[in-house]
């Protein structure tokens, strides 16, 4: 009898919270996926029941989606292969505590808390063909093989001038959630490894990274979910996003559903749920497959 | 628990782009940036204390447009609706503007839904409109109008037409100009605007032999494209066949579209357009034409109020047409744009009728005064002292009292499912990504 009460006071103490999380994350994503069976010609016109017709033409040639997936995948490559490493090092290296670790510390961050529009804005002039950075150094180098139409127009370079801002955005961000672990690592084991004749890439390697795994999973996740629904920044480049060769998932989501396509761009959205979800599994899986204490 | 959390913590930072519930099927409202989204509304009740010239009894009549503090039309409103007070003393006008794009979908869901309408709205001609008359929510036009045929041409109420009735009212109108800085088509010897298309590709010819770039193009912004392609394609298959084809009425299956779409794209090949104009927002482009870096620009006669307020460049631009390639087909005067900014009434406002007549005389001032402003051609005969005009608007005004046929931009006459393919095809032109044969197999797939 205590005991059914006691849970009947747990699960009216949690009620708040499942009303709000079944509210506004579980009962959307339902809706999204009941949405994206119809073809949705307006907002408030649900029209003719279509079944899975919308998944299927999001990969063919008028929607192309796939590209916009591998777009994305390239993206999130990029991000764990070069903006976490990048993010890593630094880590440890302001985490080691070098002279002006706080400033570096400040600049290293800095990007992050500039708005993505402006970040972007700024990124489009360095690229402008007639009087950007990028032209400006090329002529002052006298180097040749820059495009004329400018590094964004170009099919070959687009896609990485584009990811090159988005990567450096968030390198800082990393930054600071790795550092963070590496500070909160025990001086002792530091001391104790050293004094054991570890080298500086030694401690690294086999007392603060194994340490901050927990960290850099999470890192490792931010990084490939953020990368997936990447917007703010490519919208910027992309203007109007009718054929720019970087297209992503949701630069084609809010383009569709503000163009009378409701239903595909719900079906565009179930995919990125299912990718977001799909990864975060993967990772975690990755990650405790390596547990060498096989703990969960 | 780890695996739940990781999963709870993906869910979160796609939520915002999984849904908004309810009956909206858009699941990204969220992420559409703010500047879009934001409600530039102003309500301002333009009443009236002058003494009363009919004796009705006091009215409200509600309005929504896009007249926002921002807008170039905004000033011609506030004139209009300020005269509209006095004329009408017993008709209170409670009016709203809100940004372009917000108003778009606040409009269509109103419509959608038939709830909260107001008496008068702002609306875009052809598709746009043509929606709502199909829903039936948009009274018929046709007695009140019937009154202003003297100052209203018939050939003004073509793209608000819908089987034989009129539902709009139009106000401004604007057409795609070719702009042309004299000082740089000097310099390669020309000192007349190119009046037959064989002048223009020796023109372009002697620009590209001195080291100047003809024309400029936002390749960043599609509409900008359209801006080059449909005149091309106009001047190429004649103004009706292009008309039917973006009214629904012939396919794009048309061998002449591809022709055109070839001859735009062997003047690219010919280093015509300026190569950095393809990544570039129109603003840049317009700025590099201003600037002389270009010495054409093909766009909106909008622009002449902002050519006309720069007192140094000013002497320097001429407007024309694009002249004809195919003189069996079209002619000069087929033109593209035509009135689009059009004021409408609904059909459930309970004043209907009054309604009406105040959309007709309001959108004859808000004509008037936008033609005065420079901002717009007038959709109605002009009427008082035009003579302060700038010459460029007074050049279009030329040009379009000899037009022969207008085809609406492509992008307003379409319906928004048609016109999404339409704009992806003619990027992928202005990329090189399809030719003529490509363009038209594309779209009589995607869109008929």
């Amino acid at each position: 009898m205590y005991k059914k009460s006691k849970n009947l006071t747990v699960f009216l103490f949690l009620l708040p919270a499942l009303i709000l999380f079944v509210g506004i994350l579980v009962w959307p994503i339902i809706a999204s996926v009941h949405h994206s069976m119809y073809v949705y010609p307006t907002f408030s016109d649900r029209g003719d029941y279509v079944g899975f017709k919308n998944y299927v033409d999001l990969f063919g040639k008028q929607y192309d989606f796939g590209k916009a997936v591998i777009n994305a995948l390239i993206l999130a490559a990029l991000s764990v292969f070069i903006q976490l490493p990048l993010a890593l090092g630094l880590a440890l290296m302001l985490g080691k505590g070098i002279k002006g670790e706080r400033v570096y510390l400040s600049v290293y961050f800095m990007p992050v808390l500039i708005s993505a529009v402006v970040i972007g804005m700024l990124w489009e002039k360095i690229y402008n063909p007639i009087y950007g950075l990028v032209v400006k150094a090329f002529e002052f180098f006298q180097w040749s093989g820059l495009p004329p139409e400018g590094l964004l127009a170009n099919k070959k370079t687009a896609l990485l001038a584009v990811f090159i801002p988005t990567i450096w955005q968030y390198v800082g961000y990393h930054m600071l959630l790795m550092y963070a672990g590496i500070k909160s690592v025990s001086p002792e084991l530091r001391e104790a490894a050293m004094l054991d004749g570890a080298t500086d890439g030694q401690v690294n390697r086999y007392v603060i990274i194994p340490i901050i795994k927990p960290i850099i999973k999470v890192s490792i996740i931010f990084a490939i979910t953020g990368s997936l629904k990447s917007y703010d920044l490519i919208k910027v480049f992309a203007k109007d996003a009718y054929n720019c060769s970087y297209k992503v998932p949701s630069l084609m989501l809010v383009r569709y559903a503000f163009h009378n396509q409701g239903g595909i761009a719900s079906a565009i959205a179930v995919m990125m749920i299912v990718l977001c979800f799909g990864f975060a599994i993967l990772i975690n899986w990755m990650f405790k497959e390596r547990d060498p204490y096989g703990k969960k | 628990m780890k695996k739940v959390l990781a999963l709870l913590m993906a869910a979160v930072m796609v939520c915002s782009l999984a849904a908004c519930g309810g009956d909206t099927p858009a699941p990204a409202a969220s992420t559409e940036p703010a500047a879009s989204t934001e409600p530039a509304a102003s309500t301002e009740p333009a009443a009236s204390t002058e003494p009363a010239v009919t004796a009705d009894e006091p009215v409200t009549l509600t309005m929504w447009c896009i007249a926002t503090e921002g807008d170039s039309n905004r000033h011609a409103y506030e004139q209009a609706i300020a005269e509209m007070a006095e004329k009408y003393p017993n008709v209170t006008l409670e009016w709203e503007a809100i940004e372009n794009e917000a108003y778009k979908q606040k409009i269509a869901a109103a419509m959608a839904s038939g709830e909260g309408l107001p008496d008068i709205f702002f609306t875009w001609s052809c598709a746009f409109l043509g929606d709502f008359v199909n829903q039936g929510r948009v009274y018929c036009l046709d007695d009140t109008l019937a009154k202003y045929k003297d100052e209203l041409p018939e050939s003004m109420l073509g793209n608000t037409t819908y089987d034989g009735k009129h539902y709009g009212v139009p106000t401004t109108m604007n057409i795609v100009a070719l702009f042309a800085n004299m000082d740089l088509l000097k310099q390669a010897g020309w000192d007349k605007v190119p009046e037959n298309y064989d002048e223009l590709i020796q023109c372009c010819d002697d620009l590209v032999a001195n080291g100047i770039i003809p024309f400029g193009c936002a390749g960043g912004e599609t509409w900008c494209v359209t801006e080059y392609l449909e005149p091309i394609i106009e001047k190429s298959i004649g103004a009706d066949a292009l008309n039917d084809i973006f009214l629904g009425r012939a396919s794009y299956d048309n061998a002449d579209v591809a022709k055109a779409v070839d001859t735009f794209q062997e003047m690219i090949d010919k280093g015509y357009f300026d190569p950095a104009g393809a990544s570039l927002p129109n603003d840049d482009v317009k700025a590099n034409f201003i600037a002389g870096r270009t010495a054409f620009y093909q766009n909106g006669t909008w622009n002449c109020a902002d050519f006309a307020s720069n007192p140094d460049f000013l002497p320097k631009v001429k407007v024309t047409e694009f002249p004809v390639i195919d003189s069996s087909k079209s002619k000069l005067g087929q033109l593209i744009g035509g009135p689009s900014d059009t004021l409408a009434v609904t059909a459930s406002s309970p004043n209907a009728e009054l309604a009406a007549e105040y959309a007709a005389e309001l959108g004859k001032l808000i004509c008037h005064y936008g033609y005065l402003d420079g901002c717009g051609l007038p959709a109605w005969i002009p009427y008082g002292d035009t003579s302060n005009i700038n010459p460029l608007t007074q050049s279009v005004a030329e040009i379009c009292a000899n037009a022969d046929a207008y085809v609406l931009f492509g992008d307003t006459a379409m319906s928004a499912v048609d016109k999404d393919p339409y704009l992806e095809a003619v990027a992928k032109v202005y990329g090189k990504e399809l030719d003529g044969a490509g363009f038209i197999a594309e779209l009589k797939g995607a869109i008929r």
